[in-house]
């Protein structure tokens, strides 16, 4: 039997499948540039390192900056659900989906991130464990975030002294869990050498057709077919 | 504890001290090692002895240049550092009259939750205030467990408040300090202590004051008043402003242990701010760990 070449096969053929629409990616940019200057304008309150001396005129006004940039972080979630409601209650049902593959998922996340050990993987839907987990600290710590900030923003000198400090603790609380999930959000998002197409589809809106079938099985199979073709590898013992 | 004899500790103080010995061995001490002590000065009010004149609160209007307001004036606010008001209830009625400033606390909250460091202590015990330094944050205020510091206006946009308070007449001690003479200075003490024409009011060496003060409360205990105490001795460290009372302190709406919003500002800059700051060290030391062992062991070629 012979093969015969056409022009086409040398050619690499690249399916892309749509992953986030254009308004999905423009909230996930705009959160992210309020998270930032959020994070750095909160932060020089809490070290001495970063105290005034002679700047303090400096330090006054990144209170506005801070609030400028709170506007932005607490309007973008409100905005979408407004734009579109039932996409975003998809989501929220999505990020609130857990089963015992998260587990598996969990455990094989060390080996597989820091060494490469992908075999273990559990099928995920479009949505894998340590997104949604992201996602979900992301969405209690701004709900968070927003009340704590917005009481102590129009509630200083008005609501009781210890209630604002109840509120000024449980903000900074929440930066310190919020920025934790960040920086492993970032460092697998931009900086992990497999993840690369991930930040590819933050931006243009799709991944390829391997890396789905990789990454998310269960949402480009579906759920049957991901978990059988899961089940069966196993049974085979081979990855 | 007592003052003397075997420590009474109960139940809420062992685990308040358990928890203060603990976070003392984790984190390094702040502030000052000692209590209120030697060479420290204070102002000794006596309320037995007030008429209510308001000589105090005019002297520090005049003294500090904060504008006049109408009298009487009815609360603390940021151009009003000296309030005297009448309690009702207090004593029968028969003395009234308290004066509310800065307590000058040993353990003062408002200097642990200063972000800044507009406020400190002063080598004499009082908690100075140096308002080019204060960002308007207004957490002070919101510590002080007396509610002494008082915000100014709050800026709705910007969340701006610049607190103010009784400095205990700082201006003068640095003035002394600095071989310049402070002009208006009306004595070298807070000008509330120097302007009381009863004796009310007086300053002076803090261990002096504080035994010419027992000295006092017992005379009065002696006399009509059964309650009469002493405030301050060693509420929140020790106050630098000392109270002798007629009554028990929640009658002048004094709490009866200050101490608590110092540990609360302890726990708020000794751990959650530090905790907050580590974050980020924390964050890029183990996101570089990780990058250099994903780089070693993840060959994309054989991932691809």
């Amino acid at each position: 039997m012979s093969v015969r070449l056409r022009d086409t096969d040398s050619v690499i053929h690249i399916r892309w499948i749509p992953r986030y629409t254009v308004l999905e990616r423009f909230m996930h940019w705009v959160h992210t540039a309020s998270f930032l200057p959020l994070a750095l304008t909160g932060l020089v309150l809490f070290s001495p390192l970063l105290q005034c001396g002679a700047g303090c005129v400096a330090m006054r006004n990144l209170r506005i900056l801070h609030r400028i940039a709170a506007v932005f972080f607490g309007a973008t979630p409100i905005i979408y659900a407004l734009v579109q409601p039932r996409r975003m209650l998809m989501h929220v049902r999505e990020f609130f989906n857990f089963c015992r593959y998260d587990i598996d998922w969990l455990k094989a996340a060390v080996p597989y991130y820091l060494l490469g050990r992908h075999g273990a993987m559990p099928p995920q839907p479009r949505f894998n464990t340590g997104e949604r987990m992201n996602a979900i600290v992301m969405i209690v710590g701004a709900a968070v975030f927003g009340i704590s900030g917005l009481g102590m923003w129009f509630g200083k000198g008005v609501i009781p002294a210890n209630l604002y400090l109840a509120l000024l603790m449980v903000h900074d609380l929440a930066f310190i869990v919020t920025f934790a999930m960040f920086m492993v959000h970032f460092y697998l998002a931009v900086i992990h050498p497999m993840m690369w197409q991930s930040l590819v589809s933050m931006r243009f809106g799709y991944v390829s057709e391997s890396y789905a079938r990789e990454h998310h099985a269960r949402w480009y199979y579906g759920r049957e077919r991901a978990i059988q073709l899961w089940e069966q590898q196993k049974a085979e013992g081979g990855h | 504890m007592s003052e003397t004899g075997a420590p009474r500790v109960n139940r809420r103080d062992f685990i308040r001290l358990s928890g203060a010995s603990l976070s003392g061995l984790l984190l390094h001490p702040s502030g000052r090692a000692l209590a209120a002590g030697e060479g420290e000065l204070a102002i000794l009010y006596d309320a037995s002895r007030c008429i209510g004149c308001r000589a105090c609160e005019r002297a520090c209007k005049e003294f500090n240049g904060l504008p006049a307001v109408e009298e009487p004036n009815t609360a603390l606010s940021p151009t009003s550092w000296n309030l005297i008001a009448a309690r009702e209830g207090v004593s029968h009625g028969q003395q009234p009259y308290f004066n509310y400033q800065c307590m000058h606390c040993t353990d003062a909250a408002c200097v642990m939750a200063c972000p800044s460091g507009a406020l400190a202590i002063d080598e004499r015990g009082f908690v100075s205030f140096d308002k080019n330094k204060c960002i308007g944050c207004g957490y002070c205020s919101q510590f002080c467990p007396f509610g002494i510091p008082q915000l100014g206006e709050v800026n709705l946009l910007t969340g701006q408040a610049v607190a103010s308070k009784c400095t205990f007449c700082q201006d003068k001690f640095f003035a002394a300090d600095s071989g310049v003479p402070c002009a208006d200075a009306g004595g070298g003490g807070p000008s509330c202590a120097e302007a009381c024409p009863t004796g009310a009011l007086i300053w002076g060496d803090r261990r002096t004051l504080v035994a010419r003060a027992k000295g006092r409360v017992s005379e009065l205990k002696d006399g009509d008043h059964k309650d009469a105490m002493l405030y301050g001795e060693h509420e929140a460290g020790g106050l630098h402003r000392l109270s002798i009372l007629l009554d028990e302190p929640s009658a002048y709406g004094l709490p009866e242990d200050p101490g608590g919003q110092f540990f609360l500002a302890r726990i708020y800059r000794k751990i959650i701010q530090p905790a907050g700051f580590a974050i980020f060290g924390v964050a890029l030391a183990g996101v570089t760990a990780a990058y250099g062992l994903a780089r070693r062991n993840i060959h994309m070629e054989e991932v691809e």
